[in-house]
């Protein structure tokens, strides 16, 4: 059937990778015209077609919650589930930025909260701007950076209810993750400050 | 079967619809469509229908592979997207496993297409703008003539009304009419 998750997928954060997204958000992406005339009988590659051809990435939007279609293809890719190594290429690509938001969201949806911090966190410098339709309707200017920050900090993004992730502070104290060196402390090597040691440290012990 | 199939045309039902039976097991996999669906062409055409089949000369929308007609768009979708249909097509309704090989190459593909257009883009075909322009033209002046037509048309039925005359006249009378100046019997001065 279109709309069932492919037969070899396995069970995410304990469910199927659709329900994810909420039932009644689903219902409405399976009703939409976008997901029944271009969505159906998607691969993994025809996905990246379209995700090519997108402008913008948000939830639903509008009086009757209508689906955008990185929504859609959002709901295509966890009922393909792609696995680890597709995505990796996905969100290590920079042609296309839309898909790497794509990649993004799904990374976040599906992988475990050590991989999440360590893959999207690189993306924080990629600045390039993205459009969002809000939930009103009209479009709204942000950045890829901030999106991955909304990703990884907030609970509901692009009218997902996010998977809970530890926080990064957490992981950090139980030494699963390194403290975090943002690229900007490099920078500030390059101002007036006489020792670099202790710049790094004031950073990490936020 | 037979049997089953000549009772049910005996008692005036259609014969079931049996899967294929040379192909089970052979069906292709579920393959997403290359063109685009034109669900909206035909609104505001009139055609002539030759009846091959009861189906197709119905309103709305025919798929010719199933011999249905659907009557809106969205159970059309749902019908062409559908098991049925996909049967008839010799396609099951799984889609092709892909490996990180493929989703590589599909991005070299993309990226190279994308190379193509930017290239394309910055290239100044001449006689490309020429009838692009020539088209937009053609369009400008297809759509003056409809609304100078309606204008008209609203004008001597306004016309008609006011002078207390028939309204349901024929239109192509009407301009004639208004053409000879022979509509009404008043003073045409303005």
């Amino acid at each position: 059937m279109a709309n069932r998750t492919v037969a070899t997928a396995q069970s995410v954060h304990g469910t199927n990778p659709q329900y994810l997204i909420e039932k009644a958000y689903r219902q409405r992406v399976y009703d939409s015209l976008y997901w029944k005339e271009h969505c159906f009988g998607l691969t993994v590659t025809g996905v990246m077609e379209k995700a090519s051809e997108l402008t913008s990435i948000g939830g639903c939007y509008g009086t009757n919650r209508r689906p955008t279609e990185f929504f859609c293809l959002t709901l295509k890719l966890l009922q393909l589930q792609p696995d680890r190594q597709m995505i990796d290429v996905l969100l290590d690509q920079t042609d296309f930025k839309y898909l790497r938001a794509l990649a993004a969201m799904y990374f976040r949806l599906t992988q475990p909260p050590k991989d999440v911090y360590e893959k999207l966190e690189p993306l924080y410098g990629d600045y390039r701007k993205l459009r969002k339709r809000s939930s009103d309707g009209p479009f709204e200017l942000t950045f890829m950076d901030e999106f991955v920050d909304s990703l990884l900090r907030e609970n509901f993004v692009c009218f997902i209810t996010l998977p809970h992730i530890t926080k990064r502070m957490v992981m950090e104290d139980a030494g699963v993750l390194a403290p975090r060196i943002s690229p900007l402390d490099e920078d500030d090597d390059d101002d007036n400050y006489s020792s670099n040691g202790e710049n790094s440290s004031v950073h990490s012990s936020n | 079967m037979d049997e089953e199939d000549e009772e049910r045309r005996r008692k005036g039902l259609k014969p079931r619809v049996h899967a294929k039976e040379a192909s089970s097991g052979a069906r292709e996999l579920l393959q997403a469509r290359k063109h685009t669906i034109n669900l909206e062409g035909m609104v505001g055409k009139t055609q002539v229908v030759q009846s091959s089949s009861a189906a197709s000369g119905q309103p709305g929308f025919y798929c010719k592979v199933c011999d249905i007609t659907v009557k809106d768009s969205m159970s059309y979708l749902d019908h062409i997207n559908g098991k049925n249909h996909q049967r008839m097509l010799n396609r099951s309704m799984k889609v092709a496993a892909e490996t990180v090989a493929d989703v590589i190459a599909k991005l070299q593909s993309l990226r190279e297409a994308k190379r193509r257009q930017q290239m394309a883009g910055s290239e100044y075909n001449f006689h490309e703008q020429v009838s692009k322009q020539q088209q937009i033209d053609q369009e400008k002046r297809q759509r003056r003539k409809e609304a100078r037509r309606r204008r008209r048309l609203a004008q001597t039925y306004e016309e008609e009304s006011v002078d207390g005359e028939s309204i349901d006249e024929d239109d192509t009378s009407k301009m004639m009419e208004q053409m000879l100046g022979t509509a009404s019997f008043k003073s045409t001065k303005k």
